[in-house]
């Protein structure tokens, strides 16, 4: 069958994209790209691509994954999304793709984005109230613990777990979330939950458009699955309160004296954060941003943007017309 | 070219013998003023970069640097002459023309503008009048078109009155620079600039020619930079010979430019190692702002300073003929030529200091940059320059000297015209500050 062998393509595909990974990462070692940001960004993205692969061969509970978000984005902000994510390294080789066509990306209207950057929060809030809903809907016949929580959790409806879907743009063949679409074990964030509830033969027609929607939204806008993204609901949102002020640890911080707003730091942001350039100076606070340190890399005055973990500084713009000191 | 018969809107008719007679006395009187001022360089630092030389033969705008234009010209190239910084000079790498900047440094010249304008307008706008009007000026004659920043009421009249002569293309700039709409109509007016420079030049600016523009503009950022990172050290190079290397960039080829920038840049290196100081190291350091210094006349305050007893060196400068040249690289994220031309409407709108800007905190951008400066440079005095007419740098003065008064760096007031009469009352000026300087140094 000619969808059997397009299966077989895809596989040989994301092993493919393995030993690019390990590549990229000798590249990495031997050029000493490792002050390129982007190039860092990108062996890194690769190898928890590959990471991911992996693990989810082991079959392990996406509850475990949902707890390993959950923490890092505590301590490190939104660090997950811009280094981590798969799908974004999906939408990022996108971006190399469209770069290669030598197309320019589309810019979102900044109220439309900030409206986006809301909708996370409706989409999460749905998430939760799932449970609850679903619970009055079809009460559980005994009020075993156990059983209403894998009900909830690891059921059809999924509604936690659901949550990180946006792990899962690969082809798995062996994850029972595959959905077999044309003959092929196929993972999309979402196909699944949208098959589960439209129907076979209506979903597959939805997915198929969802698919194509996603994939071309993120081909003409950069990162715009990032900005709705219900997985990244940042906890940068908690710094907010005091007592929380040490979370994320993980931040960009801004000098103002330094700064000639020369707006660089914005038009190359991936996900249009504008506090960067907005904000004066000091840390910079907010949820939207996805620490892929874009900004940091391409700003022309030394020192001007700093990524510090806690009171460490881990990284700072540099005057990149000169080439990296080899120390 | 524009038809000499038109009816000139601005200009008086002046008898031809009379321009001749003008133009070779203050051509010869300008000559004899450039060699003075390279020899006062030369006795002040005995021991001047060998690489200097370049620019001091570079500096000479009626010689080498004229012919060569000359000669460009007659292969067919086009000179697009600008007024401000604010020209996308890119664009017209990009478009195979030559970039020069024709703003006028004669004092002689601006008394000649009177005829056209009163006094009290800022000398360098009358200066540049007036040398258009007997055409001294070689590299305004030479250029075919002329690009106007409408940035302070000066520059946006003088577009106007050489119009007269001159093809000029006007770019409209917006005040506010902090508003997403104003950059939204900056980056039109660069598109619109591009298509003009492309018809004017018959040369189609493609993604390949932009992105080596860039590429080349970057280069010289980077060696610019570099000039002026060793300033911030021990006096290596007295300010007056960086001022020239930098303001030479404005007329000289962009390439031989960086490649001579470097050769100076690399001698340096080496006496730094040496130790080998221009100037005692606990010489006081002066940062001067203000209107901007043209070559060849208005040298007269870096010659002051730094001829002074006790003597001063400028380290740093927030001149738009000085440290604005080039400090500020083209930053692009993706090489398409969309994204080129936002970067460049970026670089030179956002970034600059220029205080005919304003926002909802004023030009602080411009105070940020001077107390950046003043600290990475180690600057111990700012000298305030303005011309009488200049009326933007001469209102931001208060907030400048707020600002520094805080940091506790003294900062002094230095108003002239442009003439050579107040040279003696003025040392006694500068000396002072200097004395100053020392004074508060030792204790």
């Amino acid at each position: 069958m000619a969808w059997e062998y397009i299966g077989d393509i895809l596989r040989l595909t994301v092993l493919g994209g393995l030993g690019a990974a390990g590549i990229l990462t000798v590249l990495l070692w031997k050029k000493n790209l490792a002050t390129k940001i982007t190039f860092l960004r990108l062996v890194v993205q690769a190898v928890a691509f590959t990471a991911l692969f992996y693990v989810f061969s082991l079959k392990l509970p996406l509850l475990y994954f949902f707890i390993f978000i959950f923490a890092i984005t505590l301590f490190l902000g939104r660090f997950y999304c811009g280094w981590l994510c798969p799908f974004g390294f999906v939408m990022d080789i996108e971006v190399m793709l469209r770069k290669a066509l030598g197309i320019r990306y589309r810019i979102l209207p900044e109220r439309f984005n900030g409206i986006l950057h809301k909708l996370r929060y409706v989409i999460v809030a749905v998430f939760l109230a799932l449970p609850i809903a679903l619970w009055f809907l079809q009460p559980p016949q005994n009020l075993n613990f156990a059983d209403a929580m894998a009900k909830l959790l690891a059921g059809p409806f999924r509604p936690y777990t659901a949550l990180i879907d946006p792990l899962i743009p690969v082809v798995v063949p062996w994850t029972s979330n595959a959905v077999n679409v044309a003959h092929i074990n196929f993972t999309y964030p979402y196909v699944q939950d949208i098959i589960f509830w439209a129907g076979q033969n209506i979903g597959e027609a939805i997915a198929l458009v969802f698919i194509g929607l996603t994939l071309a939204s993120s081909f003409v806008f950069r990162r715009f699955w990032c900005r709705f993204c219900p997985t990244g609901v940042s906890l940068a949102v908690v710094n907010r309160f005091k007592g929380f002020k040490w979370a994320p640890l993980l931040h960009i911080e801004k000098d103002e004296e330094k700064c000639t707003k020369c707006g660089v730091c914005k038009r190359v942001c991936p996900a249009q954060v504008t506090e960067v350039y907005e904000q004066k100076g000091g840390k910079i606070n907010t949820s939207m941003c996805m620490l892929c340190l874009r900004c940091a890399e391409m700003c022309p005055y030394a020192e001007t943007l700093k990524v510090n973990i806690g009171n460490k500084t881990v990284f700072k713009s540099r005057n990149w017309l000169e080439p990296p000191k080899v120390e | 070219m524009k038809n000499e018969k038109v009816e000139k809107k601005y200009i008086p008719e002046i008898p031809a013998k009379e321009i001749d007679e003008l133009k070779s006395t203050i051509q010869a009187s300008s000559e004899k003023i450039m060699a003075e001022n390279i020899e006062r360089m030369k006795k002040t630092d005995p021991k001047r970069p060998q690489a200097m030389k370049y620019f001091d033969e570079i500096s000479n705008l009626f010689g080498q640097r004229q012919r060569e234009l000359a000669a460009e010209k007659e292969k067919g190239k086009k000179i697009i002459g600008y007024m401000c910084l604010f020209a996308p000079t890119e664009l017209i790498l990009a478009a195979d023309a030559i970039p020069v900047r024709v703003n006028s440094g004669w004092y002689d010249t601006s008394k000649i503008g009177d005829r056209v304008v009163p006094v009290e307008v800022c000398p360098v706008i009358r200066s540049t009048i007036g040398a258009k009007m007997i055409g001294l000026s070689p590299f305004l004659e030479q250029s075919d078109a002329l690009i106007s920043v409408l940035t302070c009421d000066g520059m946006t009249k003088l577009g106007e009155i050489l119009s007269d002569y001159k093809t000029i293309w006007e770019m409209n700039i917006p005040r506010v620079k902090d508003a997403p709409h104003s950059l939204r109509f900056w980056d039109d007016e660069i598109i619109n600039m591009k298509k003009q420079i492309e018809q004017f030049t018959g040369n189609k600016i493609t993604r390949k020619s932009l992105k080596a523009a860039i590429e080349q503009s970057q280069k010289a950022t980077r060696v610019f930079r570099r000039l002026q990172d060793l300033r911030k050290g021990n006096p290596i190079i007295m300010g007056r010979d960086a001022m020239l290397v930098n303001q030479a960039y404005l007329w000289d080829d962009k390439e031989r430019w960086t490649e001579k920038a470097s050769a100076l840049c690399d001698e340096l290196e080496k006496r730094a190692e040496r130790k080998d100081w221009v100037c005692p190291p606990d010489t006081p350091r002066v940062l001067v702002t203000g209107t901007p210094m043209f070559w060849p006349d208005s040298w007269k305050v870096p010659n002051l300073v730094e001829e002074a007893d006790p003597k001063g060196i400028i380290v740093a400068d927030e001149l738009c003929s000085g440290e604005r040249i080039l400090n500020d690289p083209v930053g692009v994220d993706e090489w398409t030529m969309d994204d080129m031309l936002n970067a460049i409407g970026e670089r030179y709108l956002m970034a600059s200091t220029c205080p005919c800007f304003t926002s909802s905190d004023g030009n602080e951008d411009r105070i940020n940059w001077l107390l950046n400066k003043v600290k990475e440079s180690n600057v111990q005095g700012v000298i305030y320059y303005v011309t009488r007419g200049c009326m933007l740098y001469a209102m931001e003065y208060t907030r400048v000297k707020k600002a520094l008064d805080k940091i506790n760096i003294p900062m002094y007031y230095l108003d002239t015209e442009y003439t050579r009469e107040d040279v003696g009352q003025m040392k006694t000026r500068v000396e002072a500050f200097l004395e100053m300087l020392t004074a508060r140094a030792d204790m």
